[in-house]
């Protein structure tokens, strides 16, 4: 459960001639993980089975369509499987279907949206051709006069008059340049192209007809085209609706066989033999070594060496493997690394349920993780919704525990649940049996300084828990003496850190008072070094010699053990450190600092809740003020109100815990043991879900 | 009177209220700022490739730790003084 799935790492060995038939074997058992190794000189690597060109040529085209008609085979939901024998049979068929089908079509509404932009420049070029008012008859055709027609920057006038004054121009603003039409002598022709080229003239080519009959001519044109262009859109859509999963199944069929016939590039091979190397899951060895022995091949388990690194095949209960994807967006474990999907499974929905709290939120997520798991039916939305329900499940056995429904109903100071709660009598009297009282009240005083203690008690035994497994995997990975100086002298650090904390909540009383300053007599009083007790230590609650006067008073034996737990850190650390990064590494040991700056982090536990409890108050407030105060008494507006207020709070609710669970254990917790850098356990096969398993 | 003044008991709880709201205060101010890059940092790489969401909304939410700091030096200052 904590550790990854053990591997075996094995050698097929068979005659050459069988590598295909072993290739299928192999790829419907769908479990060994091929590793890539290196020729020698009597092993080469293979080439692939002359199969493969036409199959990954078909599969080429047939994955454009795919990709053409947006077809998301995650997205799309089995409703009829086909046999394999059944594909092969409509294959050829199939894909010349397909190809007069689909990639005719796909290539007409190519060609028409190349016409269609020729179209749509020539119109563009017209309009301006429109401002000069002239027939388009005038504009071209003559012999001893030269006609440019086209757009220019500026008016040439002055310029051209320079050359000869007998010309004509028309001029016309179009946008913020000018369409212009200019007449000359043919002589002049060349001499005043430059000129007009100097003005940034740009020719716009002249149409034979009247210019109004071509545009419409155009317009019409343009209406056909996109009209077919349509039709052969609601075609190919149809065959969208019709065909997919075949189509699906098809590529699925074809991806196979073209990895199955990669095979060999993965192998080596001899004259007469081919060697696959690869890992298998331990527990699966026995079935798959029968499998392959029955069919005349050899499977030899094979020693792997410390430095090699099997791949990860995460194994973890059920309800634990919807968490998967939370851990491993964080790393995949190493092989020989403790998974820690199991533990956040446990802890994840906890603290995310700690932190919202309420009955009606927790409700609220479960029925929206209920419906919308029957909308999304992909794994890995699944297993994400899985998740909610978990959080919303503990969102709500939390908020029976604080009674909290949309936001406290008991206040300090208010007497009347009605005041501040819209269901605030109900639930008052749902809590008779308690006096009306939640098991636990966090908005009071003594219920946050209660909690406030036991997240930061969760952080501490989180985070010494998280450094003893770091240790184990240093341990395992690198021996006894590596894993003392780079976890185990942390453990003795954060210890410490834990003895300061415990000490100064000793001295404030919390200890050995009853509440509300302390949770009872729970410790002696005596425990003071010097003799004291805890009024006076109340006084020096960190009592450092020296800096505070009368520290005495304060020293009790947290205090004591803490120092030799520092010093011993402190040594090893410095031991450990020192040789490697010269004397700066001493300056590393202010890490201590950040340990202990990640167990106050936990109290985000309380604030992230606490701040939620305050808005959903604050918003009921509003409601009940509005909706039913004497002389304001507007109930649509309240609801109004209170729908809003609580939605935003709802969408926050879910956001803010969610985030911070997951960076508390992403943070705080796996940096300390998880290094990650696994390969994922990724075995030769697939999982069909177009085809029937077994049809082969 | 400044004597006088911190010899007063409400005055000292004036200042530790004063203080604790500062402490949150101004830490939200100095985690939106950190926030603010990452932040923009995060949208940048979601338009690159969706899958990177969920890493890009925990990395957003690291700086809020020093939030928690001032919110937790608030609390001993209120239940000290408060």
């Amino acid at each position: 459960m904590l550790k990854p799935e053990k591997m075996v790492k094995v050698a097929v060995v068979g005659a050459k001639e069988k590598l295909e038939m072993a290739s299928e074997i192999l790829y419907r058992l769908n479990m060994l993980h091929i590793e890539t190794v290196s020729e020698d000189e009597h092993f080469k690597l293979g080439s692939p089975f002359e199969k493969a060109g036409q199959a990954s040529r078909a599969l080429l085209q047939l994955r454009s369509y795919i990709s053409y008609l947006k077809l998301d085979p995650s997205k799309i939901s089995v409703k009829r499987k086909f046999k394999k024998t059944e594909i092969e049979e409509k294959l050829s068929k199939k894909l010349s279907e397909y190809q007069e089908q689909i990639g005719l079509r796909l290539d007409e509404i190519k060609k028409i949206n190349d016409t269609l932009k020729a179209i749509e420049t020539e119109m563009a070029n017209l309009e301006p051709l429109k401002l000069l008012e002239i027939s388009p008859k005038l504009l071209k055709g003559y012999k001893s006069i030269r006609c440019f027609v086209g757009l220019i920057k500026a008016d040439p006038s002055e310029e051209l008059k320079k050359v000869t004054s007998d010309f004509e121009i028309v001029l016309k603003k179009y946008e913020d340049i000018y369409v212009t039409a200019v007449f000359v002598r043919a002589e002049y022709g060349d001499e005043f192209l430059r000129i007009l080229q100097g003005y940034g003239f740009k020719e716009l080519p002249v149409p034979d007809v009247e210019i109004d009959a071509r545009i419409s001519e155009l317009e019409k044109r343009k209406e056909e085209l996109s009209k077919r262009k349509d039709q052969l859109e609601t075609e190919i859509e149809d065959l969208k609706v019709k065909e997919s999963e075949l189509l699906l199944a098809i590529e699925e069929y074809l991806s196979s066989e073209v990895e199955k016939a990669e095979l060999p590039i993965k192998a080596l091979i001899s004259k007469h033999t081919f060697v696959l190397v690869g890992y298998v899951p331990a527990k699966e060895f026995e079935k798959f070594k029968k499998e392959l022995d029955s069919r005349g091949f050899a499977v030899e388990q094979l020693s792997f060496e410390e430095h090699e690194m099997p791949p990860t095949k995460l194994s973890n209960p059920r309800y634990a493997r919807n968490f998967e994807i939370l851990a491993k967006t964080y790393a995949i474990p190493r092989y020989k690394e403790i998974d820690p999907t199991s533990i956040m499974a446990i802890f994840f929905p906890i603290f995310f349920g700690l932190m919202l709290g309420d009955i009606g939120y927790g409700l609220l997520i479960l029925l929206t993780a209920l419906y919308l798991k029957r909308i999304f039916k992909t794994e890995g939305w699944q297993k994400l919704l899985n998740i909610g329900i978990i959080s919303g499940i503990t969102s709500i056995i939390f908020g029976f525990i604080y009674g909290e429904f949309f936001g406290p109903f008991l206040l300090p100071g208010i007497e009347n649940p009605q005041e501040i709660h819209f269901l605030g009598n109900f639930l008052a009297s749902l809590y008779a049996f308690n006096h009306g009282h939640p098991f636990f009240d966090r908005v009071e005083e003594f219920g946050v300084k209660t909690l406030l203690f036991i997240v930061l008690m969760t952080g501490m035994i989180k985070m010494l828990w998280g450094f003893s497994m770091g240790f184990y995997n240093v341990y395992v990975e690198h021996g006894l003496k590596e894993a003392i100086y780079e976890k185990g002298c942390w453990i003795l650090g954060v210890l410490g850190l834990v003895c300061i904390i415990l000490g100064f909540s000793y001295n404030i009383g919390i200890f050995t008072t009853y509440p509300p300053t302390g949770f009872g007599r729970i410790l002696p009083e005596n425990l003071y070094v010097f003799g004291g007790t805890v009024a006076e230590a109340r006084a020096v609650p960190l009592p450092i010699p020296g800096l505070v006067t009368g520290w005495e008073a304060g020293l009790n034996y947290f205090y004591l053990a803490a120092l030799p737990l520092i010093l011993l850190w402190l040594v090893i650390f410095l031991k450990g450190e020192i040789p490697k990064m010269g004397i700066f590494g001493a300056i590393m040991a202010v890490e201590l600092l950040t340990w202990f700056g990640q167990i106050l982090s936990y109290a985000r536990l309380l604030a992230i809740g606490l701040s939620s409890v305050y808005i959903a108050f604050v918003i009921n407030y509003i409601g009940v003020k509005v909706g039913f105060e004497p002389g304001i008494a507007i109930l649509p507006l309240a609801i109004v109100i209170m729908l809003i207020g609580h939605g935003v709070n709802f969408l926050l609710g879910i956001l803010d815990p969610g985030l911070q669970s997951l960076r508390l254990h992403y943070v705080e917790f796996f940096t300390k043991f998880v290094e990650g850098g696994g390969r994922e356990y990724m075995p030769f096969g697939r999982v069909k879900k177009f085809i029937e398993e077994g049809g082969e | 009177m400044v004597e006088a003044l911190i010899g007063d008991t409400a005055f000292i709880k004036g200042c530790a209220a004063i203080g604790a709201g500062l402490a949150v205060g101004v830490a939200g101010i100095g985690a939106g700022i950190g926030e603010s890059g990452i932040g923009a940092a995060a949208v940048g790489a979601v338009a690159e490739d969706r899958g990177f969401l969920g890493l890009g909304l925990l990395f957003t939410v690291i700086p809020e730790t020093i939030v928690i700091f001032g919110l937790v030096i608030s609390f001993i200052l209120m239940f000290a003084y408060g």
